[in-house]
């Protein structure tokens, strides 16, 4: 999984992918304190993620073992939403702080 | 998924017969905030019905073949969306239904 910040939202009515109900958020991959690196992604909200949070992106064939996207053509899904990063017992990264 | 505008088409007669009938489109990956090109080019085959000048995002990997048109199919890049609406950080930087120019994009261009 890969470090990313959700930035925005992307609204696509014609679609061809089956994803019920889906959201989908603008990400930019970030480093391991957050810093965003300046290249967005288009990730299927898993986890009901805000603009702003910091997030987990998991990418590729793994993309396809939910029960959501199973057999779906899905690439990119926000999994989780971080909480704390801690590198060498020192915190690098805190939500809301 | 990655966002890209519609170049143009991509036309091959020499190919297996798995892919005959298939929609194959010339893609340029772009900024999500200004929508200007990176000058990173893909074929993509389409499975939405996307025409030249649109935003779309496409899937790529093994789950490019996962929609109806590229099931069994040897596909690494399918456009799986068409884009209607961007926003970034609160601003809507891309509006298929206002030409394809949102506040941003009109700011960017008056700067």
């Amino acid at each position: 999984m890969t470090l990313a910040r959700v930035r925005g939202t992307v609204v696509a009515t014609r679609r061809s992918d089956k994803v019920d109900a889906a959201t989908w958020l603008l990400v930019e991959d970030c480093d391991q304190k957050g810093q965003g690196r300046g290249d967005c992604l288009v990730a299927l909200d898993m986890v009901g993620a805000n603009r702003g949070q910091l997030v987990l992106l998991t990418q590729g064939s793994s993309c396809r073992w939910t029960s959501r996207t199973d057999d779906r053509p899905m690439d990119t899904l926000v999994v989780a939403i971080v909480d704390e990063i801690d590198q060498k017992g020192e915190s690098v990264y805190a939500r809301g702080g | 998924m990655v966002l890209a505008r519609v170049k143009g088409t991509v036309v091959s007669t020499h190919k297996p017969e798995s892919l005959q009938g298939l929609r194959l489109l010339l893609l340029e990956k772009v900024d999500a905030v200004t929508l200007k090109g990176k000058g990173d080019y893909v074929v993509g085959i389409d499975s939405v019905g996307a025409n030249a000048g649109e935003i779309v995002f496409y899937v790529t990997g093994s789950s490019a073949r996962m929609t109806d048109a590229t099931k069994g199919k040897p596909s690494d890049a399918t456009i799986i969306a068409i884009v209607d609406v961007i926003e970034k950080d609160g601003v809507v930087t891309y509006d298929a239904a206002e030409g394809g120019f949102g506040k941003a994009a009109e700011e960017g261009a008056a700067r």
